[in-house]
């Protein structure tokens, strides 16, 4: 573990350097940084405090839930496609960490670069290429508010009571540990490789001919390229 | 570390309402890119509790599941986007509603409401410049004005 | 072997029926115009083998036979068993012998007068249905057999009535006939039921034989009720109105049937019933009063009506109520008078039709006797033979029908001697008198306006007005020959009136005349009836010479005074049976089919469209769920799940 005092070192640094960015110096520039780096220092400072510390380590998983399901919402609620897409990659990142904590790290850094990187990216190329002037109509009406949220409401209670009902008894509520001591055996990444080409070699061809096909597919669906759009974009 | 405060069902619950909440943008929003982000929300939900049932019963199989389900995403993705161009290119609009050719034949089709024009940042009335080139007139009181304590 | 009674008591009516079947078969496209070949072989031989039967009863020592057939019917557990059953007893001989005799003659008439006609192989086919019906309705044993044979001389009635059924006239005639016929068979019906719960069975010969019949108001009711199927076959009154408008057929079919033998069904019936009828006074007197009221009210009709045919037709009502006025008197005389006087009545009346019909066929069909005259010029075949029967009709002596009409007025006058309805029976018996006067007049008043006076040919006639060929003056000699001798040759051999003569043989009748030993017999029947009778019947020729040969001026006179009598307008309206059934029955049956049709449209047709229109209903509530929009079936599919898991859970 890192030492206390380099968490107080840093913690100082952070600091500092958040002040003295807090300060009026004349410009509002920096003021948004600063207070990010005040923030920082706070939190690792707090964590030196003996309970304070073991109390935010021990709510990593419940801030990183919050954050995914409050970017999440942030995603639906929004007017504009665009925040939308950004609010969802924040949902990315949540559960990418959300990943890490059960020791799925290949998982996590395979979120963040297939989905983050790669589909995020795409969509947004889309949006931007069909809709540069933001939001339109359509994007500030929904349709059927009331029926999708009570469906979704009652979902999640019905998904709810699932989980109450499944995981009564004692094997259900034992614990998920959080990390796995990694021993020279069972090295989880290492295990996760040896197993995608063993065990799961087949599933993996298979995978791969799915994206073969849906390359494939992606182009004919497109078409042989046009010269002009059939419509102009309408506003 | 054994903070082990996370319990399975936790997880479980999160992943339950990162579902609904995926569930709710897709049947509600029109805006095909919106309702496509909303269903990749659904699969990361059904992806957090897939792996949290392999670290659950410590088999790596859950985490497998969850890399194929990002493969298929992707495929996913691809497919999903050449539609939504071709949709596009055809309509005009990423507006869902603006198919609605499997109705029956006699059913009115759906229309919305004319909404209200959006409230804009225009101020009531613009301030009135003088042409360039001319000082404008200022008045001695104007120039004399001291605020008072 | 050829004398055997079983074996022609089923030749006589299989024949005709294998005629009909043969003649629906072939007519058509092989025999044509040939298509009465079948017919008259088949009804001559029938004709033959009647006579044998006759004279085979007569051989037979009990003078019955029974001849069974077959079982029909039978439902274990009860003792309802219906057999095909025939019968030989004189009553029987003498039906079939008539029948078959008079069908014969017609039928070679037919030849002549349906030539050329379109439906000829129908026709042909329709009359040998009709005698295998009739043949077999005289030769059944048991009541239910008799019913159904009763409904078949009816259907076959219809059809020949109804022959030329384009003519709306005929086809509403023909189906006037069946209805009212319906009615009255209806009450046959009841009465067989009655009969069936009185009784536990159906045999003639069970019912009749019995030592003594269940008395009182139920054989009141059995024989009232057999009395209403009666009349609706034999047209009385009140069931005639049907007879008249029956002329729209063909005159063959008017000889043959509502002449000498359909209608002298429902008199079989009460002949055949003796028993029934003599255990119930009350129903004899009103089978007589019935008898009575109909030869009064028909002959009066008959006197101003000018279609020659309707006036034969009302005078073969007036006949019949004589027959039945004979039944009703309730003696061996009266009962064996009126079968005398159904034999020879069919004769002279089968011969006045067919002289009808050769009228028809020589002016083009037309049969009003006011466009009519001095025809005996040019048909004096047809004359002379039209004479014979008009003379038979009116009883002189000695034709046929003074025998037979004479020994009806023996009988009514025996009753009026004595009883407590002795003044019924004189009223009667006057009644009969007047009737004798009356058809003396209305028969000489059509044969002298249609034979006499001045020329006058009609339209239709064109150049036309001929003899009609041997074919159809044959029978009409035959006949008149009949009309001539049949009566005093039946009257001399003692076979109808005698009380050992043949038909009092029969074993209905055999009760009667055991209960009547000692008193008269028709031998002895008192001549004053039978002179004043004949005087009568001459007074009535002399007044219809009188009036339309010599003097009409006295013609229109006595046309004044009976219109001013209002007897004229209801005479020649027949009494307005027609518009009072009309209003009475027709018109509220019409205004209740038009509710329940509207019943129908409305109620039923509604309840049917609305089964219909569920579907339709539950297709335009579901129809909304394509609405097109992906979002909508993504909700749909949601909210299935959730159901799913709900009902999992739950």
């Amino acid at each position: 573990m890192i030492e206390p005092w380099i968490i107080l070192a840093l913690a100082t640094v952070l600091g500092a350097v958040g002040m003295w960015l807090l300060l009026p110096r004349g410009t509002g520039r920096g003021r948004a940084a600063g207070a990010a780096f005040a923030l920082a220092a706070l939190g690792a400072w707090a964590s030196l405090v003996p309970g304070l510390g073991d109390w935010l380590s021990n709510s990593l998983f419940g801030v990183l839930a919050a954050v995914t399901l409050l970017a999440a919402g942030a995603m639906i609620a929004c007017r504009s496609p665009i925040y939308s897409a950004i609010w969802f990659g924040m949902t990315l990142v949540g559960t990418a960490g959300l990943f890490l904590l059960t020791g799925a790290e290949f998982l996590a850094v395979a979120t963040l670069v297939v989905y983050a990187g790669a589909i995020l990216v795409t969509f947004l190329f889309v949006l931007m290429l069909s809709q540069p002037e933001g939001h339109t109509s359509y994007d500030r009406r929904s349709w059927a508010a009331v029926l999708s949220a009570a469906a979704g409401a009652l979902l999640i209670g019905v998904l709810s009571m699932t989980l109450t009902a499944v995981l009564r008894g004692p094997v259900a509520t034992a614990a998920v540990p959080q990390t796995v001591e990694p021993t020279a055996a069972s090295y989880p990444l290492a295990q996760l490789g040896t197993d995608l080409f063993t065990r799961y070699v087949i599933p993996v061809e298979v995978a791969a001919l799915l994206l073969l096909a849906a390359l494939v597919g992606a182009a004919v669906i497109i078409g042989p390229g046009r010269t002009h759009p059939e419509h102009e974009p309408t506003p | 570390m054994n903070s082990n405060i996370a319990t399975l069902h936790s997880y479980l619950a999160v992943a339950a309402v990162l579902v609904g909440i995926g569930l709710v943008g897709f049947l509600s929003r029109r805006n095909m890119i919106v309702m496509f982000l909303s269903a990749e929300t659904m699969l990361q939900g059904v992806s957090l509790s897939l792996v949290a049932w392999g670290r659950f019963h410590n088999d790596l199989g859950g985490q497998m599941l969850v890399l194929f389900i990002i493969a298929l995403a992707a495929a996913e993705a691809a497919i999903a986007l050449a539609l939504v161009v071709t949709m596009f290119v055809r309509s005009g609009k990423l507006d869902i509603a603006a198919w609605q050719d499997l109705r029956e034949a006699d059913q009115p089709p759906f229309e919305e409401a004319d909404l209200p024009p959006e409230p804009c940042d225009e101020p009531a009335a613009w301030p009135h410049l003088a042409p360039a080139g001319i000082e404008p007139s200022t008045s001695d009181e104007k120039e004399n004005y001291r605020p008072k304590m | 072997m050829l004398l055997s009674i079983p074996f022609l008591l089923i030749l006589v009516p299989a024949l005709p029926l294998a005629a009909a079947v043969a003649t629906a078969a072939l007519g058509p496209r092989v025999l044509r115009q040939a298509s009465h070949w079948p017919t008259v072989a088949a009804v001559a031989l029938s004709s033959a083998a009647s006579l044998l039967l006759v004279v085979a009863v007569r051989q037979e020592p009990e003078h019955e036979r029974i001849v069974p057939l077959w079982s029909w019917a039978a439902v274990s557990g009860s003792n309802f068993h219906v057999d095909v059953v025939l019968r030989a007893d004189p009553l029987t001989a003498v039906m079939l012998a008539t029948v078959t005799f008079i069908s014969l003659l017609v039928c070679v008439y037919s030849i002549g007068y349906m030539h050329g006609d379109r439906g000829y192989w129908r026709f042909f086919s329709y009359v040998a249905l009709f005698v295998f019906s009739m043949t077999m309705l005289v030769s059944v044993s048991n009541f239910l057999l008799l019913y159904v044979f009763w409904e078949a001389v009816g259907l076959c009635s219809y059809l020949l009535i109804g022959f030329w059924y384009e003519k709306p006239a005929a086809a509403a005639a023909g189906l006037k006939a069946f209805l009212v016929n319906r009615i009255g068979d209806f009450g046959f019906a009841l009465g067989v039921f009655l009969l069936w719960t009185t009784y536990g069975t159906l045999d003639f010969d069970a019912i009749f034989q019995r030592p003594a019949l269940v008395g009182g108001g139920t054989t009141t009711a059995i024989a009232l009720l057999l009395l209403a199927g009666a009349c609706g076959k034999s047209a009385q009154f009140p069931l005639h109105v049907w007879l008249p408008d029956a002329m729209e057929g063909p005159t063959p079919v008017s000889a043959l049937i509502h002449a000498a033998t359909m209608v002298t069904a429902g008199v079989y019936l009460v002949a055949r019933c003796t028993p029934l009828f003599l255990a119930s006074p009350d129903a004899r007197l009103v089978v007589a009063i019935i008898g009575g009221i109909t030869a009064l009210m028909a002959a009066i009709i008959a006197m101003t009506q000018t279609d020659l045919k309707r006036i034969l037709a009302y005078s073969t009502i007036s006949q019949l109520g004589y027959m039945f006025l004979g039944l009703g008197t309730g003696t061996l005389l009266g009962v064996a008078a009126a079968m005398f006087h159904l034999v020879t009545h069919a004769f002279f009346k089968a011969l006045l039709f067919l002289g009808a019909g050769s009228v028809m066929h020589a002016t083009g069909g037309v049969i009003d006797i006011e466009h009519l005259g001095a025809l005996r010029r040019r048909m004096p075949t047809t004359h002379w033979t039209f004479l014979v029967g008009c003379l038979a009709l009116a009883g002189i002596f000695p034709f046929a029908g003074f025998w037979s009409k004479d020994a009806i007025l023996a009988a009514v006058a025996e009753k009026t001697h004595a009883g407590d309805v002795a003044w019924l029976y004189s009223a009667l018996y006057w009644a009969g008198m007047l009737t004798v006067f009356l058809t003396a007049v209305y028969t000489f008043r059509a044969f002298f306006l249609t034979f006499y006076g001045r020329e006058r040919l009609p339209r239709e006639a064109s150049q036309h007005v001929h003899e009609s060929p041997w074919v159809m003056a044959g029978p009409l000699a035959i006949l008149a020959l009949g009309a001539l001798v049949v009566g005093a040759y039946f009257q001399w051999s003692g076979d109808f009136l005698g009380r050992d003569g043949f038909l009092a043989q029969t074993p209905s009748l055999v009760a009667l005349g055991e209960k009547e030993q000692g008193q008269l017999s028709a031998g002895e029947t008192a001549s004053d009836v039978t002179l004043l009778a004949s005087g009568v019947a001459v007074a009535g020729i002399a007044v219809a010479a009188l009036l339309y040969l010599s003097r009409p001026a006295w013609l229109q006179a006595v046309t004044a005074l009976m219109t001013a009598l209002g007897l004229y307008r209801l005479s020649k309206n027949k009494f307005y049976f027609d518009e009072i059934y009309r209003a009475l029955v027709v018109g509220p049956l019409e205004r209740l089919a038009a509710v329940f049709a509207w019943l129908d449209q409305h109620a039923v047709d509604a309840l049917v469209d609305a089964v219909g229109a569920v579907p339709r209903a539950i297709g335009a509530t579901l129809r909304p769920l394509q609405g097109g929009l992906v979002q909508f079936y993504a909700l749909l599919m949601i909210v299935g799940v959730l159901a799913f898991l709900v009902a999992i859970l739950l």
